[in-house]
């Protein structure tokens, strides 16, 4: 039963941690928060069944046409959404411009795909629903896998070590001549893509639904928010811890009480601690 | 095509019915405008879509055999969402601007409990398909027939069912965390409590919930040895069915009719989740041994089938759709082509056994609440055909 | 401005919605009546989203409070639709004041979140207390007494409620509130600089947005007939918020037509009612690009008439006697072993300094040697770890950035801070708000002393335009001035407060030769009021022309001070700095 529970809320909590990652690779690149990025896990799930059960491509080939289409929209997220508002970022102008593109992109899923949850394809076969099952699990790794491919590049690699730099300081980064915009243009490219295997890897738990993109932007910001923004290691603390919270509340107080207690946590939990308990101190204002 | 060409002079006539022609033209040759407010898009379509053929079915029919006396059905039609606002917008301008003779819906009770006033104060025949018992109150809404079952029908055919046919004795109702959902629970968490029954567990679930074993685990540790489910959302029946069979759960489920919805079926590990379910439907829309439907249906899915389509949707809806127009089409026919307020009203409270495809409808000024309790029977999830089911064990 | 053109929309939008319920069927009456309630919310919510830029997009929440307030003070107390109306609007400013709470705490997209935090569990709990709410089955809404009673009566009772929304949200938008409410959102250090409490005044606009969010709760559950949870949509909080956005931030006519707008463009697109919330979002999407001032700024025509090009700024520095009349006092402001460090890097390393009335003192030194810190320090923005500020015998609070205008200090910014959608005369207006007497509620109500602040502050206002040479631009959006003249207009602002002691950080920088020559003269005449001046600046020429006393700073630490001529004379000033 325990186990059962932890499962279930690990695995949701993984999915709300890699929603975080893909709030926090936005935010190192541009210094915005993008509502996109849940819609982005969405999307993960319904393009995976989309192509995969709709559109009868393999599995493989389903989850590479699956990232490389969220990553494309995660470009067109920074071009449409992003860049014509990065001169006034003061006026915080992105919060209307990323909530308006996610909102289409939400509208467009349920206009021509559907708004009932439609069925994601088995993608191993391990398991028959219980804690042992595949779809518990999947998210689990793929969280496991990102956070040790962003590890990879961002320790290892020239291009990664760039990343680190803008989002450092972006005005000293430009200042060495770093590509500002490419580099800014493939955050988002990366971003789109975790936010693809988030949904992608939850897609037998979440189903390709096109509510799940409101739903996963709220509780993927929350670990961010809790964590401190810019900062992975918290957002996956923080979105496991949620993921587990959460089930816990559903099982032992259950309905409406579990919901409120997740909101009323993270608001109380916000204005104690702003900055998110892993936080760093606000920027210099004069 | 035949079709083709209805539906083009159909889709004139729409564009005509401007105000100043309407007038100028012959009164017997005005149209019956028939306002039908119903959930085309958003997420909870599905029975709007349903009812939404079998309305137009119907007018078509009509129109095609020249109509009620002379006057063609026109449907005017709103798409509300399921927003009780879109639902008042809609029903203003239908009243005020489109000024319809009769409204059919909304088929949801959410919207049909903002709109039901506002149809009584302007006293247009109404005919509704929502559940709440709230909606039928010849004193308050003099305009209002219920043409589908009520709340306290269903509640009684799953309580019934649940204690004398499943025997449950330990008792878990859930429902999903939507106004109808809520209401649903506590309408049959009072319901089974007047019969003395042990309830164990009740309360409701985000319906978007990603997995719901620790509320199914939840209703387990209560002792539940029957779940009674009043959601209407695909995705949560799905999963806790799912759920149910993952943890090796042998429980009845017994509920609403969108335990049988063909998106259910598609979203479930394996088609056996389907087995021991069992939902409320109704007599017109259940197989008999042979296979057959009562006579009035069967006779309607001969002519429709290939021209509607059927396996996915309840037959139920459509046939309701049909009921709703045959009945103002019939009121305008039998007081010879009178469409006031006060012809329909009158006629529809003198009925005492009008035979529609879907129910047999007795309404008396006093009682609008015209669909016969015995035609509300259980059906069995699995067993399902043209959008239709074999009776749950139990019934014959 | 034009008195007649400025009112001639609004007198438009009066008449249509005095001959709407003559002209059209009752369909539309209703359909006004929806308008009409919508903007008494849009109203108050346009004070806090559109003046003070929190990004409130869960107000559905107030909007479901109202109704279900209303709705149980009438169906299970038996109250009055107008007592409970009054009760709603109660319920919505305590609840408006909840959701805005975060606010002061959290930043733009956290604070919206919050917000949606908010609305999900009012629903939720609507949902939950069945036995008060009617849970899912919900409740009947209030029933208005005659004559408001029928369609049309309801429509001129709410259009009634909508005229004095519009009518006191206009006043407090056009009283130093509003102006405030703007500079907030727009150059908040600047605000905090000039005094304005930033707790106090959103907590009063959020309180008066929740109560006309509650009435307009009240007012939609009557309107509805019934409500249910299922009313309050997400839909309905995107609506609200996009209209005041296509409408343009800080204007009143602007959201009022961009309401108008959506709650009509459904009822003509009908076919298209899947589409609604895709086209909302594409029309944000699109105002946010292409036209980020709305409506408004379209309608904006006398800002698109081309500025002088050729002009001039000559400041009148004999208007000064009436502008800085009562001098500077006695006290000095002195620093002593002021020690700040960013992160490991010490920019100020135990620094003295002394700045007396009626002096001009300048303060120079290379880029990072902390000139910008100490005055932060001055002024409250930097809390130093070690060492003490004073005024006279008083201390300087440190931290404290919003009590220095209280203490006569007032200050420019090295990038200039204005709200650039406001006139300059109202950037100037922003820098007297706290000499202002009458309260939120006489402004709102348009009471006498409303009258005499703002007649007061404009008077003031001009003269400072005037002393500065500013008066002919006072009309002028500030965002179309160049550099030059925002720096005038920054020393016009500051000298709103008739400061004791006016800190300027670089004012010279961008000008011209002639411009800092004038400007010379003007900071000299400012210091002869008695008003002592700090002034930081890369001008050499500048700072040795009009200073009586110069500290040079370097890593933190004073280099040298004294006299210009001793400066001048300072062996290592010379070679590090001066490069003479």
């Amino acid at each position: 039963m325990l186990s059962a529970i932890l499962a279930s809320g690990l695995a949701i909590g993984a999915v709300y941690a890699l929603i975080g990652v893909t709030y926090n690779v936005m935010f190192s690149a541009s210094r915005v928060m993008s509502f996109t990025a849940g819609q982005l896990g969405m999307l993960g799930g319904v393009l995976g069944s989309a192509f995969i059960l709709r559109m009868g491509v393999p599995i493989l080939p389903g989850l590479v046409l699956t990232l490389a289409t969220c990553a494309a929209i995660g470009v067109a997220t920074e071009i449409v959404a992003v860049r014509p508002v990065l001169n006034s970022l003061e006026q915080h102008l992105y919060v209307l411009s990323t909530l308006a593109f996610a909102l289409m992109i939400q509208q467009l899923v349920a206009i021509f795909w559907s708004t009932e949850p439609q069925p994601f394809p088995r993608l191993i076969g391990i398991g028959s629903g219980g804690p042992e099952d595949e779809k518990f699990w999947l998210p689990l790794v793929a969280c496991a896998a990102v956070v040790g491919c962003l590890e990879f590049l961002y320790r290892r690699t020239l291009v990664g070590r760039a990343f680190l730099a803008i989002a450092e300081d972006n005005f000293a980064a430009r200042a060495l001549g770093l590509p500002e915009r490419d580099l800014r243009m493939a955050s988002y490219a990366i971003a789109g893509a975790i936010g693809g295997v988030a949904g992608f890897a939850s897609g037998e738990m979440l189903l390709a639904f096109f509510a799940n993109g409101g739903i996963l932007n709220f509780y993927g910001f929350v670990p961010v928010a809790l964590g401190g923004l810019g900062n992975n290691r918290g957002a996956i603390v923080g979105g496991l811890a949620l993921g587990v919270f959460q089930q816990a509340a559903n099982f032992l107080v259950g309905g409406v009480f579990a919901g409120v207690a997740v909101f009323a946590v993270f608001i109380v939990v916000l204005l104690a601690a702003p900055q998110g308990l892993f936080g760093a101190a606000p920027a210099r204002r004069v | 095509m035949n079709t083709t060409r209805r539906t083009l002079v159909l889709g004139a006539s729409t564009l005509l019915a401007a105000p100043a022609i309407i007038r100028s033209a012959r009164a017997d040759a005005e149209p019956i405008r028939f306002g039908w407010l119903t959930t085309m898009t958003g997420p909870l379509s599905a029975p709007g879509i349903g009812f939404d053929r079998g309305v137009r079915w119907a007018a078509e029919q009509i129109n095609a055999n020249g109509g009620v006396q002379g006057r063609k059905i026109e449907v005017i039609t709103r798409d509300t969402q399921g927003d009780p606002t879109k639902a008042v917008n809609a029903v203003q301008e239908l009243i005020n601007r489109v000024k319809v003779h009769s409204v059919f819906g909304p088929t949801n009770s959410g919207e049909a409990l903002a709109t039901t006033p506002i149809l009584a104060r302007a006293k247009i025949p109404t005919l509704t398909a929502g559940v709440v018992d709230s909606l039928i109150d010849p004193a308050k809404f003099p305009n209002a027939f219920r043409v589908a079952a009520s709340n306290t029908q269903w509640d009684d055919a799953v309580r019934n069912y649940t204690l004398k046919i499943v025997k449950g004795k330990k008792i878990a109702i859930t429902a999903d965390a939507t106004g109808y959902g809520t209401s649903a629970v506590n309408a049959s968490l009072a319901s089974f409590k007047k019969e003395g029954a042990e309830i164990v567990f009740d309360g409701v679930i985000d319906a978007t919930q990603a997995d719901v074993t620790p509320d199914m685990l939840r209703m387990k540790n209560s002792g539940a040895d029957v779940l009674v489910s009043w959601t209407v959302s695909a995705g949560m029946a799905a999963r806790q069915m799912n759920a149910r069979a993952a943890m090796n759960w042998d429980v009845p489920i017994v509920g609403h009719p969108a335990l049988g919805t063909g998106d259910i079926a598609r979203l479930l590990d394996k088609p056996a989740n389907w087995e021991k379910v069992y939902m409320i439907g109704y007599r017109s829309s259940s197989y008999d041994a042979s296979g057959k439907l009562p006579p009035r249906a069967q006779a309607l899915v001969d002519k429709i089938k290939g021209k509607v389509q059927l396996d996915d949707t309840l037959l139920w809806w459509i046939l309701s759709g049909v009921d709703g127009v045959n009945l103002i089409a019939d009121a305008v026919k039998e007081t010879k082509g009178d469409s006031s307020s006060e012809a329909i009203i009158g006629y529809l409270n003198g009925l005492k056994g009008y035979p529609g495809v879907f129910g047999t409808y007795r309404f008396s000024p006093e009682q609008h609440n015209g669909f016969p309790p015995e035609e509300v029977v259980m059906q069995q999830a699995s067993k399902r055909r043209d959008g239709a089911f074999d009776l749950a064990p139990g019934y014959t | 401005m034009g008195g007649f053109r400025s009112l001639a929309p609004w007198a438009a939008i009066a008449g249509f919605a005095m001959l709407l319920p003559f002209a059209f069927n009752e369909f539309w009456v209703v359909i006004g009546t929806r308008a009409a309630i919508y903007w008494v919310l849009v109203a108050g919510l346009n004070l806090a989203v559109g003046f003070a830029g929190q990004l409130a997009i869960g107000y559905v929440a107030l909007l479901t409070l109202g109704s279900y307030t209303a709705s149980i003070l009438v169906q299970r107390y038996g109250l009055s639709p107008y007592v409970a109306l009054v009760g709603a609007a109660t319920v919505g400013a305590v609840s408006g004041v909840i959701v805005g709470l975060p606010a002061l705490r959290l930043r733009t997209f956290y604070f919206a979140m919050t917000t949606l935090g908010f609305a999900t569990i009012v629903t939720q709990v609507a949902l939950a207390w069945q036995s008060v709410t009617g849970g899912g089955i919900g409740l009947p809404g209030p029933e208005m007494p005659a004559p408001f009673d029928s369609t049309k009566g309801f429509y001129a009772f709410c259009m009634g409620l909508a005229g004095l929304c519009t009518w006191m949200s206009a006043n407090i938008a056009s009283s130093r509130f509003g102006r405030a409410l703007v500079a907030l959102r727009d150059a908040e250090v600047a605000a905090e600089a000039t005094g304005i409490s930033k707790t106090a005044l959103l907590m009063t606009v959020f309180l008066f947005a929740g109560a006309t969010g509650g009435v307009a709760g009240g007012l939609f559950a009557t309107l509805q007939s019934y409500i249910t949870p299922d009313a309050f949509t997400f839909d309905l909080s995107v609506l609200f918020f996009i209209a005041i956005l296509i409408g343009g931030r800080g204007s009143i006519l602007g959201p009022l037509l961009g309401t108008v707008i959506l709650t009509i463009l459904p009822e003509f697109a009908a076919p298209l009612v899947a589409w609604s919330t895709f086209l909302y979002a594409v029309l944000l999407l699109a105002i946010v690009l292409a036209m980020p001032g709305g409506i408004a700024a379209l309608l904006d025509f006398s800002n698109r008439k081309p500025l002088q090009s050729d002009r001039a700024i000559i400041p009148r520095p004999e208007l000064l006697a009436e502008l800085l009349p009562n001098g500077g006092g006695q006290d000095d402001i002195a620093l002593r072993g002021i020690v700040l460090a960013f992160g490991g890097v010490r920019a100020i390393d135990g620094l003295d300094l002394t700045v007396r009335p009626g002096e001009v003192h300048g303060l120079i030194g290379p880029n990072g040697s902390g000139k910008t810190t100490t005055l932060n320090v001055i002024c409250g923005f930097n809390v130093p770890e070690a060492g003490e500020a004073r005024l006279g015998a008083a201390p300087l609070p440190a931290g404290d950035s919003r009590g220095r205008a209280g203490m006569g200090i007032a200050r420019t910014f090295q990038t200039p801070r204005l709200v650039g959608e406001a006139s300059v005369l109202e950037n100037v207006m922003i820098g007297g708000t706290i000499s202002g007497q009458g309260s939120f509620v006489e402004s709102l109500l348009r009471l006498p002393r409303h009258g005499r602040d703002e007649a007061a502050l404009t008077a003031r206002a001009m003269l400072a335009l005037r002393a500065t040479g500013l008066e002919t631009l006072a009309h002028v959006r500030a965002d179309r001035l160049q550099h030059s003249e925002l720096r005038f207009m920054e020393i016009a602002r500051a000298a709103m407060l008739a400061p004791k002691f006016l800190l300027l950080d670089e004012p010279a920088a961008g000008l011209s030769p002639d411009e800092i020559g004038r400007l010379g003269v003007l900071i000299k005449a400012i210091a002869r009021q008695g008003t002592g001046v700090l002034l930081v600046e890369h001008h050499a020429d500048l700072i040795f022309d009009i200073c009586d006393q110069v500290t040079v700073l370097n890593l933190g630490r004073e280099l040298a001070a004294g006299t210009p001529a001793e400066i001048r004379a300072h062996k290592e000033v010379v070679s590090a700095y001066l490069g003479g």
